[in-house]
C-alpha cells in the first residue's frame, strides 16, 4: 500500500488547554464529579482555616498594651502582639548596648554594599570582590561588633579591608555606569594607559600603598567600644553562626569531597573518617562537645569563648555535609568530561576548577541552597547550650514579668521571620537554576 | 548511502608522510583486570602519516589510542611521541597531551561553556595565550570546520554534527602534531556523517598526523596511508589501503571485510 502526501496539514490551535485561566480551572480542579467535590471541600477547610487566623491575629489582635494583662483586658482570645512590639530591639540585637546599635546596622550595610556589584551588570572582576567579601569582610565586620583595642594585626586587616571596600564600591559604580574596570579607569584618566606595563604597575602600586598608608593613620584616631559577645544575640547572632557557617561551608565541603575522591590513600581515608564521623552524631552533640569537650584538647592557658567554639562546630558539620552534596555532584559528571578536559592539557586543578565543580555545583544549586536553609534553622539549636539567638530571645519574652506566659506570638513571630529569610533563599536558588541553566536555553 | 560517503572518495590523497618518527609503540601490552586487551602491539607512525585502525568492537582499537595520549594506562612496553617517553612523570604527560589532540564518539564538549569557550579555554589555560589573540585564533578554527556563526552558543544546542566539528576545532585550537580520532562519525546520524568526515578530509589535506578508529571504509580508503585491521588485541593484518581492501590476507581480515562491505 504505498502512500504520497498530496497537501499540507495546517497547524491547529490546540484545545482547551492549561493556558487560560479557564481551561486550567476545568483540566485540574473541576475535571470530574469526585474532584469537584474534593475541591470544595478543600475550599472550604482553607477557608475557615484562614478566617480562625485571621481573627486570632489580625481583627481581634492587640497592638499597643503595656503589659499581658492590659492586652487581655482588650480582647481575651486575640493575639498579644504588643508583646513582641516591646522585645523588638532585643529580637534583632540581643543585649547588644542601645546606643551601639548602629554598629550592627552598619556592618550589615557595608556587606551589602560590598557585595551588591556581584548581581550588578557590567561590572568586572566578579571573582574579586567575592574573594574580597569572604576574605576582608570579617575582619571589618568582626572589629565593628566587638571593638575594643586594636592589635597590630587588626589594625592592618581592617585598613586593608576598608581601602578594599572602596576599591571595589569605585570599581563597582565605574563599571555599572560602562567605563570598564578601576584598573584601565585610573590609567586612563592619568593618561598612562599607553605607558610601558612596569610604569602602570608602579603607579598602581603607589596609589594603592598611598591610601592603605592614609586609611592605616586615619583609623589610629579612633577607636570603638569594647563589646563582649555574651551581649550578641537575636536575629543578629543567628546571621553571624549562619553566615560565617554558609561562608565556609561550601569551600570545606568542596575540599573534603575531593579529598574523598581523592587517589591518595591517606587524604582519602582521612577525609572520608572525618566526613562520616560529624555525619554520624546529631548537630547538638557535636556542640556539646565543642563548648565541654574541645578546650580539653587544648594546651593549657589557651582559651577560646564559646561563640568561637560554637562556629567553629557549625562549621565543620556543615562542611561535611556539604562535602557529600558536592561528591554526589561530581559524580553525576560523565568521565568524558575529565577526558576532553585532559585532552587539551588541562592539570588536576584546572581540570576541577574549570570543568568538573562549575557543572557539579550547578547540578547541585537545590541540595546546596537546601543545606544551607538547613544550616540557617539548625543554629537555633545554639538556644540549647545557653547562647542567645533569635529563638532563645524570643522564649525568654514568656518568661519576662509584663509578658509572662506570651508563648504562641512569639513562636509564630518566629516562624514568620524563619519562613520570609528561607523562602527568599529558596526562591533565590530557583532563579540561580533557571539563570545557569544551558542546557534547555534555545 | 551513498550520501554519507565525502565527495573525495574518487580520488586518494597524495601521502604527506616523511621519515621523521612521530609515535613508536614497542611490545605495548594492558589488562583490564585479567583481562588481556593490547597483545604486544608494535606500530610506528611518521609524521604526517594517516592511519585508519579497524576492527571489530572489543578489539581493543580505542583502548590502543587512548594509551597514546595516557587516557589508558599501559602496563609493558614503550610509548614514544614526538620523543617523549610515557611514564609516570606527570610533566610528560601533560606535555603530550598538549601535543596530541582527540576527538571522542560522545564529542566530550564542556556543556557549560559556550562554544568560542569550549575553543579559548585550553589556550588560554594552558598555552596562556591572551584572551583576545585566542578568541580570533579559536574564531579561524570555527571558520574552517563552517560554524563560526554558532560561537556564542553552548553546545546543547547544536546537533551532532555540528558538536563534534566544534570537538575537532577544539582540539585544533592547541595546534597539536598529532590528531586521534576515536571513532569520530559513530554517534552521528547518517545525514550529519558526511559534514564532519569533510572536516576530516580537508584537515588530511594539511598534512596532520592522524590516527583513526573508524568503520566509515569509504573515507579509510580516501584518506588513508596504512589501514590496520585489529583483532582479540592484536594487530592481524596492514597495509596501503589499496591491497588491504582487494587483496585481505589474513582470514579473520577477509571475514570482517566481507561483513562490512
Amino acid at each position: 500500500m504505498a502512500y504520497v502526501k498530496t497537501k499540507d496539514t495546517p497547524s491547529r490551535t490546540p484545545p482547551l488547554n492549561e493556558s487560560s485561566v479557564l481551561g486550567w480551572l476545568k483540566i485540574n480542579l473541576f475535571d470530574t464529579l469526585y474532584s469537584s467535590v474534593l475541591t470544595v471541600l478543600v475550599l472550604i477547610a482553607v477557608f475557615f482555616a484562614v478566617k480562625a487566623l485571621w481573627v486570632w491575629g489580625i481583627s481581634d489582635g492587640v497592638w499597643i498594651a503595656n503589659s499581658r494583662r492590659e492586652c487581655f483586658k482588650i480582647s481575651i482570645d486575640g493575639a498579644c502582639w504588643a508583646g513582641i512590639f516591646a522585645w523588638f530591639d532585643s529580637i534583632f540585637y540581643g543585649r547588644y548596648p542601645r546606643t551601639d546599635l548602629w554598629r550592627i546596622d552598619l556592618g550589615g550595610i557595608l556587606l551589602i554594599v560590598w557585595m551588591a556589584p556581584l548581581w550588578l551588570p557590567r561590572v568586572q572582576g566578579k571573582i574579586l570582590i567575592g574573594l574580597s567579601t569572604v576574605a576582608l569582610y570579617p575582619f571589618l565586620a568582626g572589629y565593628l561588633f566587638t571593638g575594643g583595642d586594636k592589635g597590630i594585626f587588626m589594625q592592618i586587616m581592617l585598613s586593608a579591608a576598608i581601602v578594599c571596600f572602596f576599591a571595589t564600591t569605585a570599581n563597582a559604580i565605574i563599571g555599572f555606569l560602562g567605563g570598564g574596570n578601576l584598573i584601565a579607569f585610573i590609567l586612563r584618566k592619568t593618561g598612562k594607559n599607553k605607558a610601558p606595563e612596569k610604569q602602570q604597575r608602579n603607579m598602581l602600586l603607589t596609589i594603592l600603598a598611598i591610601g592603605f598608608i592614609a586609611v592605616f593613620l586615619w583609623q589610629r584616631g579612633w577607636s570603638l567600644e569594647g563589646v563582649t559577645w555574651t551581649r550578641w544575640g537575636g536575629l543578629f547572632l543567628t546571621f553571624v553562626i549562619a553566615g560565617i557557617g554558609i561562608a565556609s561551608a561550601l569551600p570545606g565541603g568542596i575540599l573534603l569531597a575531593l579529598g574523598r575522591r581523592s587517589k591518595l590513600p591517606v587524604v582519602r581515608v582521612l577525609c572520608t573518617s572525618f566526613i562520616e564521623l560529624f555525619r554520624s552524631v546529631p548537630l547538638i552533640t557535636v556542640l556539646f562537645m565543642a563548648t565541654t569537650m574541645f578546650p580539653l584538647f587544648m594546651p593549657e592557658g589557651f582559651v577560646l569563648n564559646k561563640l568561637v567554639q560554637v562556629i567553629i562546630a557549625v562549621c565543620l558539620f556543615n562542611a561535611c555535609y556539604m562535602a557529600e552534596t558536592v561528591r554526589a555532584g561530581l559524580q553525576a559528571i560523565p568521565r568524558g568530561q575529565y577526558e576532553g578536559a585532559h585532552t587539551i592539557g588541562l592539570g588536576y586543578w584546572g581540570t576541577i576548577g574549570l570543568i568538573i565543580m562549575p557543572q557539579a555545583l550547578k547540578h547541585m544549586i537545590p541540595n546546596i541552597v537546601g543545606s544551607f536553609i538547613g544550616l540557617l534553622k539548625d543554629t537555633t539549636l545554639v538556644s540549647i547550650i545557653g547562647l542567645f539567638d533569635v529563638l532563645n530571645i524570643l522564649r525568654t519574652i514568656s518568661r519576662d514579668s509584663p509578658w509572662l506566659g506570651l508563648h504562641q506570638e512569639t513562636l509564630v513571630f518566629g516562624a514568620m521571620l524563619f519562613f520570609i529569610i528561607c523562602f527568599a533563599m529558596s526562591k533565590y536558588s530557583r532563579h540561580l537554576e533557571v539563570k545557569l541553566s544551558t542546557t534547555h536555553k534555545n | 548511502m551513498n550520501n554519507s560517503k565525502p565527495e573525495a572518495v574518487q580520488g586518494q590523497l597524495v601521502s604527506a608522510a616523511s621519515s621523521e618518527i612521530m609515535i613508536d609503540l614497542n611490545k605495548v601490552n594492558k589488562w583490564y583486570g585479567a583481562f588481556h586487551v593490547i597483545k604486544d602491539v608494535d606500530l610506528v607512525v611518521h609524521k604526517g602519516e594517516r592511519i585508519v585502525v579497524c576492527g571489530p568492537s572489543g578489539s581493543g582499537k580505542s583502548t590502543l589510542i587512548r594509551c597514546i595520549n595516557h587516557l589508558e594506562k599501559h602496563q609493558e612496553g614503550t610509548i614514544v611521541v614526538d620523543g617523549i617517553t610515557l611514564d609516570k612523570n606527570l610533566k610528560n604527560i601533560d606535555h603530550i597531551r598538549t601535543e596530541v589532540g582527540m576527538v571522542f564518539q560522545s564529542f566530550n564538549l564542556f556543556p557549560h561553556l559556550t562554544i568560542l569557550e569550549n575553543l579559548t579555554l585550553g589556550p588560554i589555560w594552558v598555552r596562556k595565550m591572551p584572551k583576545a589573540e585566542a578568541e580570533i585564533n579559536a574564531m579561524k578554527y570555527l571558520e574552517r570546520v563552517k560554524i563560526p556563526e554558532q560561537a556564542d552558543k553552548y553546545p546543547g544546542q547544536l546537533s551532532g554534527g555540528q558538536q563534534q566539528r566544534v570537538a575537532i576545532a577544539r582540539s585544533l585550537c592547541m595546534n597539536p602534531k598529532i590528531m586521534l580520532f576515536d571513532e569520530p562519525t559513530s554517534a552521528l546520524d547518517p545525514e550529519m556523517i558526511k559534514e564532519v568526515l569533510d572536516v576530516m578530509v580537508e584537515l588530511a589535506e594539511t598534512g596532520m598526523t592522524m590516527i583513526v578508529v573508524t568503520h566509515e571504509m569509504g573515507f579509510a580508503k580516501t584518506i588513508a596511508d596504512r589501514v590496520i585491521f585489529m583483532d582479540e588485541g592484536e594487530i592481524v593484518e596492514e597495509n596501503e589501503p589499496n591491497a588491504f581492501f582487494n587483496n585481505p590476507q589474513h582470514e579473520r581480515t577477509r571475514l570482517f571485510l566481507s561483513q562490512i562491505l
